[in-house]
């Protein structure tokens, strides 16, 4: 075949193709294209939500995770985070929605918490006793802890294998949710793909006159779908989070939420 | 070994069901004082990096200590009996309050375990003051780049001494107040060591204790106390417990934690050490 030594987005040319031959490899390399009928279509009749199980966040972002976009959830220390990604992780676990990849970079994934929340969880409708859905729904949440970019890339590699190689699977088993906590820690880029929901954690850095901003700098800005930011009061459970930047909703609303305890 | 149900597990992953009775077993490493360990869950945990901060005083390098001796609490007295590693920054590591503080631990554990003479007498060969200092490994640290280079160093001395339990940064502030000009580069050292820490804590299923002093902080329109080593590091840790004064009594405020409440509770510094506070008419007492 001509075509040997495609590297990357590029097409490397080793000797002359015939003018069909390029034709149908172009036509493979770069996919498909759509109409904006197909895309609108897309958005409004395949609307897959994995709710994050809290009522307010979910509110705001309009029914929850969206299948194909990144949401990211900065706020300042002990806002409340992490308790959001453990809320998703649980609740998407336990609604056999699918399974779910946690990455952790600060040994924050507490294992009695996502029991803790499991439990708590209102009763589904398919009738099991509480124990086989605890092992079930936990099963399905596969954690890993990541402290380097490298070691980053390397799992995201790997996901990205694993997603290939499985197209035809049952739902439930397929990685649906992948939860990066936090990735400023690892100060890194990451992928969105298109079957899977991605949700980072950001820290929030100082900006001047004592403001606090989201770190990682202006050319992150543009990466997450959606962004919210989480403030915490003082001493309570009741958070307050608030819309920086979402591709459907209008930003700058703020919902109070309860973490429960 | 996943069946056609499981989703597949990537190589180094765990899925949480797992993850569970694992933690379930994990022993904590007792603190001295029971509220305190009430409000963390059991004590100190393992695999994971607990920042204490507070003004100078209130008795962050006595907790420190304390922890030091106590992570080596026989297996059969409750404790992990594992050794510690202890990193002074400041030269506040008094030998004889540790001496003591071990003195201490051990009339406690005999009170609580009158018959342990009749038990074995291996057991009572261990429970000497000069054992739990000679467990305890002591580096003493005058620059930052000492400070990058013994938590480097870590992972190769850990590999060698399979039984520490704790290492403790006593703390890890000092070194990175004076000598930086240039801010950005501090962050990206301190975010580069607290990765390194969370990955020995987890790697050798040991606690991460650092201690940090306190800074002022003008928010909001005035000016306050906070951690130092800005905004960045506040997220470098699992969990963080501040030790503050309330009038005359020292109280601990667990202010981060991924699975428990914030919560405070009063506790009391000694001759014996870290303990719980008797009444609440405790004097500050000046230690040495």
């Amino acid at each position: 075949m001509a075509a040997a030594g495609i590297s990357g987005c590029g097409l490397k040319r080793h000797c002359a193709l015939a003018d069909h031959e390029e034709k149908e490899m172009m036509k493979d390399q770069c996919g498909r294209f759509w109409n904006g009928m197909d895309l609108l279509k897309d958005v409004t009749e395949n609307k897959h939500f994995l709710p994050t199980g809290l009522e307010g966040i979910d509110t705001l972002l309009g029914g929850g995770l969206r299948q194909g976009q990144v949401t990211e959830i900065t706020g300042p220390s002990s806002s409340g985070k992490t308790q959001v990604c453990l809320h998703s992780a649980s609740y998407v676990a336990a609604r056999h929605m699918g399974a779910v990849m946690y990455l952790d970079t600060s040994n924050s994934f507490s294992p009695s918490r996502i029991a803790n929340i499991t439990d708590e969880l209102p009763i589904s409708l398919v009738q099991e006793p509480r124990h086989v859905r605890l092992k079930r729904a936990m099963s399905s949440i596969i954690c890993e802890s990541v402290f380097d970019i490298f070691a980053l890339f390397e799992v995201l590699h790997r996901l990205e294998l694993s997603l290939l190689n499985d197209k035809v699977n049952n739902v439930g088993s397929k990685v649906c949710l992948l939860i990066i906590d936090s990735i400023s820690s690892l100060l890194a880029p990451i992928i969105g793909g298109k079957y899977l929901q991605v949700q980072v954690t950001n820290h929030m850095v100082s900006a001047g006159n004592g403001a606090l901003k989201p770190a990682l700098g202006e050319s992150w800005k543009a990466v997450p779908h959606v962004r919210l930011v989480i403030f915490r009061d003082h001493g309570s459970n009741i958070c307050t989070a608030t819309v920086l930047k979402h591709t459907l909703m209008a930003s700058g609303r703020p919902m109070k939420f309860v973490v429960p305890s | 070994m996943a069946s056609d149900g499981d989703p597949p597990v990537l190589a180094g992953a765990q899925n949480a069901w797992d993850m569970l009775s694992e933690e379930q077993s994990q022993k904590h490493i007792t603190t001295g004082s029971g509220n305190i360990n009430n409000i963390l869950g059991g004590g100190i945990h393992c695999k994971e990096v607990t920042e204490i901060g507070g003004v100078p005083g209130v008795g962050k390098t006595q907790l420190g200590i304390q922890l030091a001796i106590n992570v080596q609490i026989p297996v059969e007295y409750g404790g992990l009996g594992g050794k510690a590693v202890y990193i002074d920054t400041e030269g506040s590591f008094m030998v004889e309050r540790v001496y003591q503080i071990a003195e201490g631990c051990i009339s406690d554990i005999l009170e609580h375990f009158p018959h342990s003479h009749e038990k074995s007498s291996s057991g009572q060969r261990k429970l000497q003051p000069e054992h739990f200092l000679a467990d305890i490994f002591y580096f003493r640290i005058c620059s930052y780049t000492e400070q990058i280079a013994v938590i480097n160093y870590l992972e190769k001395f850990l590999g060698e001494h399979k039984d520490v339990r704790i290492v403790i940064i006593d703390s890890v502030t000092f070194h990175f107040r004076q000598d930086f000009d240039d801010l950005a580069l501090r962050t990206r050292v301190l975010s580069g060591l607290s990765l390194k820490l969370m990955k020995i804590a987890k790697a050798y299923n040991l606690a991460v204790v650092l201690l940090n002093q306190v800074t002022t902080k003008f928010t909001e329109g005035s000016f306050q106390l906070t951690l130092a080593l800005g905004d960045s590091w506040s997220h470098s840790c699992t969990n963080r417990l501040i030790l503050y004064w309330n009038g005359n009594e020292r109280y601990a405020y667990l202010d981060k934690s991924p699975s428990l409440p914030v919560a405070s509770a009063p506790y009391a510094v000694t001759g014996k050490g870290v303990r719980d506070a008797v009444s609440s008419n405790c004097k500050r007492v000046r230690v040495m």
